[in-house]
């Protein structure tokens, strides 16, 4: 019965990534990748219950944790990545603006 | 009975997470939407799943653990999604409808 609940994470698995391969942009590969990252950290506690042993259960907190810090720490890198277009889209507004 | 009472509250969860992938494959949404149903529904999820295992193993060193991960998920998710979108936004990443609200399609 648990085994069903494996597959159907799997599956899950196997879509969520489909969206990190296709986003067309990487904050969706990224929004992609935070959705596989939790799915991992639920296979990994099935497993835990599965085989009725505590132990893995640290993996799976500790995967967690470096997971999404390390998913933080991508999106401060990609914050400033085309600063010039922001101003620019900006510049157009304000110009927008001021010959209406 | 306290096995077929988890599998139920497991498979729930697995009908939310379910949602939680048909709202971040929608073609035709634009990102800051997928991302922000793909977010609310996933912790949903994580949140019954979690409360399927806890009963399955009942009051045990196992379910205290299992508690810890809930709420190290529970704060580091949403905690992941803002940064992602607050990234797109000042990265430059213009949504589809604010493009027509300025009228610059």
């Amino acid at each position: 019965m648990m085994n069903i609940i494996l597959i159907v994470l799997f599956a899950y698995l196997f879509f969520s990534m489909i969206r990190v391969a296709i986003g067309p942009s990487v904050w969706d590969r990224l929004s992609g990748l935070n959705l596989v990252t939790t799915k991992i950290i639920l296979v990994i506690v099935i497993f835990a219950s599965i085989n009725e042993t505590t132990y893995l259960l640290d993996f799976a907190m500790i995967y967690a944790l470096s997971g999404f810090i390390g998913t933080i720490f991508i999106t401060l890198f990609l914050s400033n990545r085309n600063r010039r277009k922001l101003e620019e889209f900006k510049e157009d507004a304000e110009t927008e603006q001021e010959n209406e | 009975m306290l096995e077929y009472i988890s599998f139920a509250i497991m498979g729930l969860g697995l009908i939310f997470m379910f949602f939680g992938i048909v709202g971040i494959m929608q073609p035709n949404k634009d990102f800051y939407y997928r991302l922000l149903v793909t977010c609310k529904i996933d912790t949903v999820g994580i949140i019954t799943f979690f409360i399927g295992l806890a009963v399955r193993h009942g009051i045990s060193f196992f379910t205290g653990k299992i508690v810890l991960i809930l709420i190290i998920m529970l704060i580091l998710n949403p905690l992941v999604t803002h940064m992602v979108a607050r990234s797109a936004y000042r990265g430059g990443y213009v949504s589809k409808d604010e493009l027509e609200k300025r009228k610059l399609r």
